[in-house]
């Protein structure tokens, strides 16, 4: 389903220089299954989450990323979002003044206009997001309040999820969606991302702790370091990890 | 012996179109008289050279205003709606407001400049004791139009000023309000906000002079520029020495929606007394690049996320309308511009 061949990236730092980040980065993740991404701070995790879903300023300069049988490098951003990829942020964007509600009425609309569907109506879509809000534990309230404006770390999270279940998207990158959440949030967000789990419907999690993977737990665990993918293994690999940390990959990555 | 001065067409058309006028409208022949129309010599207007904007002005025009009967007999809770519009040529008109003690009034000022006109509008208003007014302008002028609105306010004690501007410029738009604020209980809200599209200017005005004590003044401008569009705001507060505990709080802020886009603004405080709380603010920005990518992330196509951005920007002023009804309308007006804009 999504398929990262050789990819490299560089993105232009405040000074004007080129630091390549992405270093040939090969990974597959077939539909249905759930692939986990672990590795130290700086290796490129939430790098590739951007170059996936087409951020300014991430230049792939190498390899290829096909997505549904899609060059995704061919498209905007909005047309990635549209073909069902769906980018859980690690640092969710506040957005003052356009009430989440409204914001994510529009996004739905935008997209099923552009894959030629119909418009959800407004008493529809009401509907559909009471009832996802009640699943993930968000009162209505919140969701009148613009998007992210003073949430908390946690709540800023779970309603990333939220958005999720209700565009329902065909492949979602979490990008340590589980920081900042406290354990029952934890279950109640892990319980929304298994219920997204489907034949059809591909999962990266990106992530630093093992309790993530207790809840969901992947079909495939891969190591990242310095833009590669340096190890993959079972889900043991994210107990092993947890043991004994990455040394022991750092070097094989230099 | 006078040395008389060379007019240009549009100077000579606004002195024949005032011909026999009195009271306002002879001082402006007047001026025009003697000085011709303003360029960006005269500091006041550096970023509004009204005489090179009004170059292509010839004839005289006509500025028609309805509206007008209402003003003579003013009941609490009335809501007037002013229509002025200047055709092309160079015209000028006024009227005079008396907002009665104790009672409240909205007066809603449709501005409207059609093409090649040089319009001037000008509005005298008192408000007496304890009276407020709730006055929004909205300026919607065809973008070869010159339009010049100006006012002149006076706040008895313990009145109250809520005004609201709204403009999507014009070859020059400008809109000048002087308010004489007397504190001692009066109390005056500044809101403002303009959007240019390419080749449109709009210039906000504002002097707000403070002669007595504890008077309270609020002001947020905020405008959206188009590459091409320039955006002007002049804002000056003059506190009085005898005006002591004068709390006035300014603040403009405009975003660049291109790299041609033009701001200039000049935000003034002239204080003479020692004990106030008196501040100003001026920022300019673009679009938060990290907000867009977000939306775009979720679906929205980028003019579709951009527009929202602003949108959502630009409604803070517009927030501060008391009317229901007349901030959702200005709110829809607002959404039909960003929707030429991009
Ligand atoms: N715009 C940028 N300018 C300069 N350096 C950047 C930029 N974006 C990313 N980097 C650098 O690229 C490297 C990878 O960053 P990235 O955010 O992808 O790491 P990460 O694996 O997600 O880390 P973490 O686990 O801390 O979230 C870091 O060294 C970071 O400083
Ligand atoms: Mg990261």
């Amino acid at each position: 389903m999504l398929k990262i061949q050789d990819l490299r990236c560089k993105v232009e730092t405040q000074d004007g220089e080129e630091k390549p980040i992405l270093k040939g980065l090969s990974l597959d993740v077939p539909a249905g299954e759930v692939h986990a991404i672990m590795g130290p701070n700086g290796s490129g995790k939430s790098t590739l989450s951007y170059v996936l879903t087409g951020r300014d300023g991430y230049e792939v300069t190498g390899g290829s990323m096909e997505f549904a049988g899609e060059d995704l490098a061919a498209l905007a951003p909005e047309e990635r979002a549209a073909l069902g990829l769906y980018l859980s942020f690690q640092y969710p964007v506040e957005i003052p003044g356009v009430p989440t509600i409204t914001f994510l009425k529009e996004a739905l609309n935008a997209q099923r206009a552009t894959r030629g569907e119909e418009e959800v109506s407004a008493p529809q879509f009401m509907k559909l997001i009471r009832e996802k809000a009640k699943q993930l534990n968000v009162s209505m309230d919140m969701l009148k309040r613009p998007v992210n404006v003073g949430f908390s770390g946690g709540e800023k999270k779970r309603m990333e999820i939220l958005q999720a279940l209700v565009l329902e998207p065909k492949f979602l990158i979490l990008d340590e969606t589980d920081s900042g959440l406290d354990i029952d949030a934890l279950k109640i967000v892990s319980d929304g991302v298994n219920a997204l789990r489907a034949p059809d419907r591909g999962m990266l999690v990106i992530t630093h702790y093992q309790r993530l993977l207790d809840h969901i737990t992947p079909d495939v665990v891969h190591v990242m370091a310095d833009g590669r993918i340096v190890k993959s293994g079972g889900p043991e690999l994210a107990r092993e990890l947890e043991a004994e940390g990455y040394d022991k990959y750092l070097g094989e990555a230099a | 012996m006078s040395l008389t001065l060379s007019h240009i067409p549009a100077e000579q058309a606004l002195i024949d179109a005032l011909d026999g006028a009195t009271g306002w409208r002879a001082q402006l022949r007047e001026t025009t008289r003697k000085d011709g129309l303003p360029t960006r010599r005269h500091e006041l207007w550096k970023w509004s050279d009204l005489r090179r904007a009004a170059n292509d002005v010839t004839g005289v025009g006509a500025l028609t205003v309805s509206g007008l009967d209402a003003l003579a007999q003013l009941a609490d809770g009335d809501r007037i709606e002013l229509a002025v519009r200047a055709s092309a040529g160079a015209s000028a008109g006024d009227a005079e407001l008396v907002v009665p003690g104790g009672t409240s009034v909205t007066l809603v000022e449709r501005l409207h400049g059609e093409a090649g006109a040089l319009g001037n509008w000008h509005l005298n208003v008192r408000i007496e004791a304890g009276g407020r007014l709730d006055r929004i302008v909205v300026a919607d002028h065809h973008e070869s139009a010159v339009f010049i609105g100006s006012a002149e306010i006076t706040l008895d004690e313990g009145a109250t000023l809520n005004q609201t501007l709204i403009d999507s410029g014009a070859k020059l738009s400008r809109n000048e309000t002087h308010i004489a604020h007397p504190g001692q209980g009066a109390s005056v809200e500044l809101g403002g906000a303009y959007i240019l599209a390419a080749g449109r200017h709009a210039d906000t005005t504002t002097v707000v002079h403070h002669t007595g004590p504890g008077g309270i003044t609020t002001q947020l401008v905020k405008g959206a520029v188009a590459s091409g569009g320039q955006g002007v705001f002049q804002g000056k507060f003059i506190v009085d020495r005898a005006a002591q505990q004068t709390d006035a709080r300014m603040t403009h802020r405009a975003l660049m929606l291109g790299e041609k886009a033009e701001i200039d603004a000049k935000p003034e405080l002239e204080i003479y007394a020692d004990d106030v709380q008196c501040a100003h603010g001026n920022a300019l920005g673009t679009l938060d690049e990290t907000a867009l990518f977000y939306m775009r992330q979720r679906g929205l196509p980028e003019a579709k996320a951009r527009a929202l951005l602003i949108e959502s920007y630009l409604a803070e002023p517009l927030d501060m309308v008391r009317d229901e009804a007349l901030r959702d309308e200005l709110k829809v007006w607002l959404r039909t511009r960003l929707g030429a804009l991009t």
